[in-house]
């Protein structure tokens, strides 16, 4: 019953700015999908509009092949966990979560099996939380939903890096005790990047890469070595970064190196690292990267 | 509430909202009911009672129900979508929601004049109705008493309307406050059209409409009242339906 | 836990088949789940997946319909078998070269090597 995921020549726009451009992104059902970008790439215009927070200014947004906008079988089995969470601060934080019972999929037991093991005060309102607490109640509320797409938009900010961790774990058991489909939004892409089977790149408003994590992972190296034989082993190469300290080079490029290229590396003496998904992220993004 | 259907669900949202809002707003409730009777009293040691304290009550209360009626709206409308709804039931559910609090507004203010007669009747006080500057209309009976006060279910619906169409339109967008232009005269307009007090408001504005309406009977009052709630309640709706969930700030 | 140059699924392979040769892994011996695997070392299952789809095609393991998968009888043989077969070319070689390079000598590695025989036995 996951939803697949579909955007076909979207374009969104407020006012003057052109927040997506020509976006065409499908995202196959019952994976996780990690959604990177830089802050303002367009990430969140894009989740806005598979939650049908938003319209899109031209173009189509399907998920499970059906139209999105105002798609009641559709969005009742969407939810959209924004930072700090769509509540009413003034109220409790058990009725905030008693809220989520508008739809017939949420799972109230759960909810608060959560809330006791992330030790978050039912009592208490939720303007009395903390930002790391209230960014806790939100995941909370994603994950009982029990919906078919769920995503999370830069969730974890608020919370510290032991919460993040035990958030990224409770995800994963929800995720395998019941299949569906998950997209993660963040810019802390080293933390969630085993999580992964997909990963998208937005940027300016468009999709840059969108891939499986493996050939995201294979997909650049470090060599360093004496810098005339790592000129002549780049040659030819995409070059993402370079540095220089004496007679040392050090080069990123964006493609693997295969088997032949490896030896005449060891034989010149320079040495391959691997590129995290991070740093290449990094590179890819980078507005000064010519060609981008 | 347990996990709805979704068939049902903009139903019982919206008689959700009722019973919630009652239990949270008896507290304030029952204040208007003690201050309407005990300002009287206090201001009887020095004058006598010339107008209906519950009057006052009644029509700072067509007030408080557009400020809910907003407030609402521009709270709950991302809360709501943000749990799977779509705005369609949303709209529904606030006018389920509208129509109870309306008519539940409307009975109490009713009881409250009846209940008021009884008092101000056994005190010899005077219970009349402040109309313009120096008019005064007064109540002499349970029969006036409930024919003034019949038409307040009313216009406590056409308050909860005009404040979700104001609601809606400034969370539908920034310049929306300038609705206020033309639903604060149509409403006081249609107020004062069918109500012997005459409505609240800025007294220029309120002079103007009155002149409009003098002529008017109850009824053609009573159904200019129903166009407008009508003609409110769709343009509220249209709104919703079209409103993109703001950005959240950073 | 993984490092970053090669593939996390390779990774997973890699460390089943090194516990089939030191044994922890015995012939016609289950192995854990997909998703056991997946919440073990916190990753995608369909990572797990893709490493367990690599062994079932070298042979490696055995997939029993409804039940799991097994560890192949002749697992450990063909491991142990392709380990010789890239022993010299893959780890000697490279080995050798790097000694070299420090200025040891080829005699003293083979003084070397006998003196461990010696010692192993």
């Amino acid at each position: 019953m996951s939803f697949s995921v579909s955007l076909r020549d979207v374009t969104l726009t407020y006012g003057d700015t052109e927040a997506l451009s020509d976006v065409d992104l499908t995202l196959a059902a019952g994976k996780i999908h990690g959604l990177l970008g830089r802050n303002g790439a367009g990430k969140t215009s894009l989740l806005s509009l598979l939650a049908a927070f938003r319209k899109p200014t031209g173009g189509e947004v399907l998920v499970d092949g059906r139209p999105v906008w105002e798609n009641v079988d559709v969005v009742s089995r969407i939810a959209l966990v924004r930072e700090g969470g769509d509540f009413d601060d003034t109220d409790t934080v058990k009725s905030t979560i008693e809220t989520g019972e508008l739809r017939p999929s949420f799972d109230l037991e759960y909810a608060h099996k959560l809330a006791q093991r992330f030790e978050v005060p039912l009592d208490k309102k939720v303007n009395q939380l903390s930002r790391g607490k209230r960014s806790v109640l939100a995941a909370i509320c994603g994950l009982a939903a029990r919906a078919e797409l769920t995503m999370f938009d830069e969730v974890h900010l608020g919370m510290d890096a032991p919460t993040r961790d035990a958030f990224y774990k409770e995800l994963l058991a929800e995720y395998m005790d019941r299949p569906h489909t998950v997209i993660l939004s963040t810019h802390l892409i080293d933390e969630v990047a085993n999580y992964l089977e997909e990963v998208v790149i937005v940027d300016s408003g468009r999709v840059l890469r969108h891939d499986d994590v493996e050939a995201f992972q294979g997909m650049g190296a470090t060599l360093t070595g004496p810098a005339d034989a790592v000129d002549a082993l780049a040659a030819g190469l995409e070059v993402l970064a370079e540095q220089r300290l004496g007679g040392t080079k050090s080069v990123t490029v964006g493609s693997a190196l295969d088997a032949s290229a490896r030896e005449r590396a060891a034989a010149a003496g320079i040495e391959i690292g691997p590129v995290g998904l991070q740093d290449l992220f990094i590179h890819l993004t980078n507005p000064d990267r010519t060609g981008a | 509430m347990s996990n709805s259907t979704l068939a049902g669900r903009r139903y019982s949202l919206g008689l959700g909202l009722f019973t919630e809002s009652v239990k949270f707003f008896a507290g304030w409730i029952l204040a208007a009911i003690v201050l309407a009777v005990v300002v009287p009293f206090i201001v009887s040691q020095w004058n006598s009672i010339e107008i209906s304290a519950w009057a006052v009550a009644a029509n700072v209360g067509k007030y408080l129900v557009a400020i809910i009626a907003g407030g609402y709206i521009y709270t709950l409308l991302p809360i709501t979508v943000a749990q799977g709804m779509t705005r369609r039931e949303y709209a529904t559910s606030m006018g389920v929601f509208g129509l109870l609090w309306s008519l539940m507004i409307g009975a109490l203010a009713v009881a409250g004049f009846l209940g008021e007669r009884a008092l101000y009747g056994a005190l010899d006080w005077t219970q009349a109705i402040q109309q313009g500057d120096d008019v005064q209309l007064a109540i002499g009976s349970f029969g006036d008493a409930l024919e003034f006060a019949a038409v307040y279910p009313l216009a406590y619906l056409l308050y909860f309307t005009a404040g979700a169409v104001i609601g809606a339109a400034i969370y539908r967008s920034d310049g929306g406050w300038l609705v206020l232009v033309p639903v604060i005269p149509v409403t006081l307009l249609a107020d004062d059209a069918m109500t012997a007090g005459g409505p609240w408001g800025p007294g220029w504005l309120v002079r103007f409409v009155s002149g409009a309406t003098d002529t008017w009977s109850v009824w053609v009052g009573v159904a200019v009242t129903l166009v407008v709630i009508v003609t409110g309640a769709l343009i509220a709706r249209r709104i919703i339906i079209d409103s993109p969930i703001r950005p959240k700030q950073a | 836990m993984f490092d970053d140059g090669t593939p996390i699924y390779r990774q997973i392979a890699d460390q089943i088949k090194a516990e089939i040769l030191n044994g922890s892994l015995e012939p016609g011996g289950k192995v854990m789940s997909t998703n056991q695997y997946a919440s073990f070392f916190q990753i995608n299952p369909a990572t797990a997946q893709k490493a367990f789809r690599e062994l079932v095609d070298e042979g490696v393991l055995y997939k029993q319909r409804g039940v799991g998968m097994f560890v192949a009888d002749d697992a450990r043989d063909r491991l142990a078998g392709e380990f010789r077969a890239r022993f010299f070319d893959d780890v000697l070689k490279p080995l050798i070269h790097e000694a070299r390079q420090a200025g040891i000598s080829l005699s003293d590695i083979i003084d070397y090597l006998k003196a461990q025989e010696g010692a192993l036995k």
